[in-house]
């Protein structure tokens, strides 16, 4: 019987003999040049981690009754969720295609005997996924269907 | 608790990969109708009246995708909010940053069930 092995169990036990310079940031960083890009995408967690717990408030008022819902639907119409949904609408793009310019390299060359798809291929995947999703849901939200 | 999150990492960087993909894919209508078309009166409020975003919200579908709507982005801004932190203040902190961080996306993942089920 074996158990499975410290994820670090393959690690030097004590930091190597060579001398190296002490890690320093880019004189460019946060915000210049290619950083910024960088550092835009690394700051959408934010957003991301306040839209999941404004979704989870929406979902929680709509299961404690009408009059929290309404509540709920009548608080989006402040000026203050309305500019947090401008901003991150336009991070949710911004997001969406720098992760998509990513996905193709993120690629391994082979899974087992097969290639993965040509990059032209995985875009248009993505995208359609992307702009199909939202167009149905939408119509949905927006009561057009169902 | 470094060592657990070691372990945790494929199943966090995962959820982190999933919250951007599916995430983002979710999250944009949303916005979109519940954030700005109907508080803007673009779409009418009927639209999502309690009775149809009731029937809408406890349908087995729905239930799936209001999950991932709220416990996916919360993965993915834990996870990026832990490196945006290590990039602008170090490592050092992280032994008690990531954890708080993963500890609240898991909490909100935990209320997210419950939050389904009770509509």
């Amino acid at each position: 019987m074996s158990r499975s092995a410290h994820p670090r169990a393959m690690a030097a036990s004590k930091p190597g003999s060579t001398r190296t310079a002490p890690p320093q940031l880019p004189d460019r960083f946060p915000f210049g040049g290619r950083y910024l890009a960088y550092t835009l995408f690394d700051l959408t967690g934010i957003l991301y981690l306040l839209l999941g717990l404004s979704v989870l408030c929406a979902v929680w008022s709509l299961g404690s009754g009408e009059a929290v819902w309404n509540g709920a639907l009548e608080r989006h119409r402040s000026i203050f969720y309305l500019g947090f949904h401008g901003i991150a609408l336009a991070a949710l793009i911004f997001v969406g295609i720098r992760f998509f310019a990513f996905f193709p390299k993120a690629q391994p060359p082979r899974v087992g005997r097969v290639k993965p798809p040509p990059k032209p291929v995985i875009l248009a995947a993505l995208y359609g996924l992307w702009i199909g999703v939202t167009a149905c849901m939408t119509i949905v939200l927006a009561g057009g269907i169902f | 608790m470094k060592h657990l999150l070691l372990k945790l990492e494929p199943l966090i960087w995962l959820l982190f990969g999933q919250g951007i993909l599916l995430g983002t894919v979710l999250l944009t209508p949303w916005v979109l109708v519940v954030g700005l078309a109907i508080p803007l009166g673009i779409v009418p409020a009927d639209a999502l009246s309690y009775e149809r975003a009731t029937a809408l919200g406890s349908h087995i579908i729905g239930r799936v995708i209001l999950l991932g709507l709220i416990a996916l982005p919360l993965w993915k801004g834990a996870h990026h909010m832990r490196h945006t932190l290590i990039d602008f203040g170090g490592a050092e902190r992280d032994a008690w940053v990531a954890p708080l961080l993963y500890l609240l996306a898991a909490l909100g993942s935990l209320l997210a069930v419950v939050a389904v089920v009770r509509i």
